[in-house]
């Protein structure tokens, strides 16, 4: 009787364990295939593009080309870099100092304060653009990279000081109370104290708010036309009249995804606090 | 203390930022959505004309009407598919082993590709003639051999659903696991002794447990997916007719090809108002737990 | 060196009192300890004199001065944390030498103090390294040299042993003490445990419920518990408890229990209290009353004998060598000299005359 039982039991726990295996299997196809294929298509020749083998002669010309007139997708490759980066630059130290703010004090309509900013999180883009679109076009500023790191702004800063602040809630305030008591001012303590210890969180917020940057579409497909494209507006530019360049849409998104790739694998581990803002432990 | 003026001056930048960035703009809209205000028309903002932009929107517009059909059946299915799909992968990325830690690995992959880009690339892969995805599928089941997915208003949504949902499922598995990974081990060996089956188990002890973060996920991707408009430009184009065409692209359209700036600040606000009753939820929900946020 | 007073201190958050109308006055040199359980307001009072909290109501003064609206900076106070609150990213030397650094002392001399300071607690050898590196002890001791490199003129010291092993505790315990008559700072000490109470402290403040129970020096706090309070918190294992009543000098409790208290004034509810080690047991009929054996447990260096006297059950400390079944009967006998009468009502405690 028990043998039977436990052999049945062996047998559902190997089906069991079969089936797992194939749902995992699923999933890590479904989740790399993209990648791959787009990596695949990005050195194959335009000849070979429908070719659903594996089998072919890979070519670096998709790169080349889509580097060379009239695509120059070095443009927006810098045009992405000064955008992501400038809006990082601006908006770190700020919400740093206001996740500081938000951590350590208690004060007046701070639970309004604190909502709303987060709540502005929620905000589509769509309704933002709609006034700075008319006021860069009054400003003669559409199409450069200021209009597009004031609108990113908007989308970035929330998140930063939500990621901040959870990354400021858990350094424990006795080193910060130990400095004070030492003799330290309150920015002293910031500088000293606080900015040393909480460091890989501000690296793990900017690597976050710049990715979000990076990958932004709808701020400069309305607010960019020429000078300013950035690289998720500038591999639209391979779908002509002519047809798709599928190869070229390929390279490029390669260029794109690559550096994200690399910078998300660092902060991975924390990756998940960032849209949650460690609701989400 | 000196620490009572310093704190305001703190939150200055980022508080001047987020007015000057969101609730500014804001306010524009809301102001321009109650004026005619063509920019075909007229450079300079229109008269104010009350309400009229919303009654029209809310009562005699079926591209609205359209719009927010699409929206809601895209909300709907996203949402269902991205947290049933995230719990269950997270459930069984749980345990160890090679296939598992593997596929761990790459769930961060999706979401750092850009949304644009994702659509494009499912564009390339369902695309008619030879698209990887239609082969595959073609492959699959013998009769969607050659199907032109794009062409089918409801086999068009179910794609944007798919790329969206490539990028998503994977982050809110590790949001899930990360949900996990914090529930304390005792309660589920205790019902394990307690002679409960794995089923039962997970129905009457990991489910409840897990329900708060279930319901960030939830309420994250409802945001997003009523955000939705990177992919409709790069995948679909809104089309086959408007069968994708979602509120934020109805916008863009309203904005940008027609100029009609007061109208589509009306429906941005319509969107808007949905998204901030969202938030209000969303945060009440994550602020109340000590420690959360 | 200064002498410290708080006046009519309140602490309130929203509607929870933290700390309550509390006034006490520290003498200069004096090593004052903070005594009660979590909860009590005694942390909440040490970080008030730190400037770490703002006082709802009342005065901080030190050495004379009012400090309330100064910021930690400008107190000269020096504080030793819980968890040590040292800097992470900086080295034991570095840790040190931040009061110095603040206060522009630079180069050899900020060293030669660094040094000195290191000296005392024997930290020389670990001056290079970072605080992750060190044992919880090791961590304690730079937390204590950067407390005393600058001389201040009183010591905060939060919980600082708590963090420690037993052993380490005990070492510590002794070289603070040590420390603190060497260099004759006035010190602030909260505790929770009753044993570092009373092996430090010249005087103890007992607190509970944001209120000062009793403030006396460890002998008297321990002979002479001011209420059941202090009474049931101070001592280990804790004074015995029996609820009973009182009439003409004689104290009853249900199955029996009875006490001659010399208390002539009071009648009704009272508790009685007697420390263990005041209650001898013997042989059934020797003593005041009998009663069976409840438990018995060995500590060491002494048994510790439970027996259920009617209602009430009495802890009596024995001489380690003492062997008595459970269950059997044996006797107790109350020491007269050292027995504790509260009203029941007010709690106080009731003096014979």
């Amino acid at each position: 009787m028990n043998g039977t039982r436990a052999t049945a039991a062996r047998r559902r726990k190997l089906v069991m364990k079969g089936l797992e295996s194939a749902i995992l299997l699923l999933a890590l196809f479904l989740i790399l295939f993209p990648i791959v294929w787009m990596a695949l298509t990005a050195f194959k020749r335009p000849v070979d593009l429908f070719e659903l083998t594996l089998l072919f002669t890979p070519t670096l010309d998709n790169f080349r080309t889509i580097f060379a007139a009239p695509w120059n997708i070095g443009a927006a490759l810098w045009n992405s870099t000064v955008v992501a980066g400038l809006t990082v630059l601006i908006s770190i130290p700020c919400s740093t100092l206001a996740a500081y703010a938000f951590s350590r004090f208690e004060m007046r309509f701070k639970g309004a304060l604190f909502f709303t900013i987060l709540a502005t999180q929620f905000i589509p883009a769509v309704v933002v653009v709609l006034p700075f679109y008319l006021l860069f076009r009054d400003l003669g500023l559409l199409d450069t990279h200021l209009a597009l790191v004031i609108v990113n702004l908007a989308i970035v800063t929330p998140f930063a000081v939500w990621m901040l602040k959870g990354f400021l809630d858990a350094v424990p305030t006795e080193s910060e109370e130990a400095a004070l008591v030492d003799g330290a001012t309150r920015l002293r303590v910031i500088l000293d104290i606080v900015v040393p210890m909480v460091w890989p969180g501000v690296l793990v917020t900017a690597v976050f708010c710049f990715i979000l940057t990076w990958n932004e579409f709808l701020f400069a497909l309305i607010l960019t036309r020429d000078n300013a494209v950035t690289l998720p507006v500038g591999i639209t530019r391979f779908r002509t009249e002519r047809g798709d360049l599928w190869e070229l849409i390929a390279a490029a998104g390669i260029l794109i995804s690559i550096p994200m790739f690399l910078l998300s694998s660092v902060i991975q581990r924390h990756f998940v606090r960032g849209m949650t803002g460690g609701a989400v432990k | 203390m000196q620490d009572r003026r310093l704190k305001y001056v703190l939150i200055l930048p980022a508080a001047l930022l987020v007015l000057g960035t969101t609730i500014w703009p804001l306010a524009v809209s809301l102001v321009t959505s109650f004026r005619d205000w063509r920019l075909t028309r007229s450079l300079t903002p229109g008269p104010f004309i009350g309400p009229e932009h919303y009654v029209t929107a809310l009562t005699d517009d079926p591209d609205f009407a359209n719009a927010l059909q699409v929206t809601a059946s895209f909300v709907a299915i996203d949402v269902a598919l991205t947290v049933v799909c995230a719990l269950g992968l997270a459930l069984l990325l749980r345990r160890a082993g090679v296939l598992h830690s593997l596929t761990r690995a790459v769930l961060i992959l999706p979401f750092a590709v850009s949304p644009a880009l994702v659509g494009i690339s499912f564009r390339f892969m369902f695309n008619a003639e030879m698209g990887v995805f239609t082969w595959l599928a073609g492959a699959v089941v013998p009769w969607l051999q050659g199907y032109v997915w794009l062409a089918d208003p409801v086999a068009a949504l179910l794609v944007l659903v798919f790329s969206d949902a490539w990028r998503w499922v994977p982050y809110m598995t590790l949001v899930v696991l990360g949900g996990l990974s914090a529930l304390p081990k005792e309660p589920e060996e205790a019902a394990r002794i307690d002679c409960a089956s794995e089923w039962q188990v997970f129905r009457d002890v990991t489910l409840p447990a897990l329900m708060p973060v279930l319901a960030v996920v939830a309420i994250l991707k409802t945001v997003f997916a009523l955000k939705m408009f990177d992919q409709v430009v790069t995948l679909t184009g809104g089309g086959p007719g408007q069968s994708t065409v979602t509120l934020a692209y109805l916008v863009y359209s309203i904005a940008f090809r027609w100029y009609d700036m007061g109208y589509a600040s009306a429906v941005a606000w319509i969107l808007t108002a949905m998204l901030v009753f969202l938030a209000v939820w969303y945060m009440k929900l994550i602020l109340r737990k000590p420690g959360g946020a | 060196m200064a002498d410290v007073s708080l006046r009519n201190l309140t602490k309130a958050w929203g509607g929870f009192t933290a700390v309550r109308d509390q006034s006490l006055e520290i003498r200069d040199g004096e090593f004052m300890v903070l005594l009660g359980p979590s909860g009590c307001g005694k942390t909440t009072t040490m970080r008030m004199i730190a400037g770490l909290e703002e006082p709802t109501a009342g005065d901080i003064l030190i050495g004379g001065q009012r400090v309330n609206d100064l910021p930690p900076r400008d107190r000269d106070i020096a504080m030793v944390f819980q968890s040590y609150g040292l800097y992470p990213h900086m080295t034991v030397e570095d840790n040190i030498g931040y009061p110095l650094k603040l206060r522009g002392i630079k180069g050899a001399e900020r060293a030669a103090q660094v040094r000195a300071a290191a000296a005392k607690v024997e930290l020389e050898p670990l001056l290079h390294r970072r605080p992750k590196e060190l044992s919880g002890g090791q961590r304690q001791r730079v937390a204590l040299a950067r407390a005393i490199v600058r001389r201040p003129t009183v010591f905060l010291m939060d919980e600082p042993l708590s963090n420690l092993d037993a052993k380490l505790r005990v070492s510590t315990r002794a070289e603070i003490k040590h420390l603190q008559h060497e260099l004759g700072v006035t010190t602030v000490y909260v505790t929770h445990d009753q044993i570092e109470a009373m092996t430090l402290a010249h005087r103890v403040a007992v607190m509970q419920g944001g209120e000062i129970r009793q403030l006396d020096t460890p002998e008297v706090i321990y002979d002479r518990p001011a209420d059941l309070f202090v009474a049931g918190f101070i001592g280990s294992p804790p004074m015995n408890l029996v609820d009973g009543d009182h009439a003409d000098g004689r104290f009853t409790a249900a199955g029996g229990f009875h006490a001659t208290t010399g208390v002539a004034r009071h009648g009704g509810r009272a508790v009685l209290g007697v420390r263990p080690e005041d209650v001898t047991v013997g042989p059934a009929g020797s003593g005041d009353l009998d009663a069976s054996i409840y438990a018995v447990e060995l500590t060491g260096d002494a048994v510790l004998v439970t027996v259920q006297a009617g209602a009430a059950r009495i802890i009596a400390k024995a001489d380690r060598a003492w062997r008595a079944e459970i269950g059997s009967t044996v006797a107790l006998r109350l020491d007269a000299s050292r027995l504790h009468l509260f009203d029941a009502a007010s709690t106080k405690r009731l003096q014979p005359e």
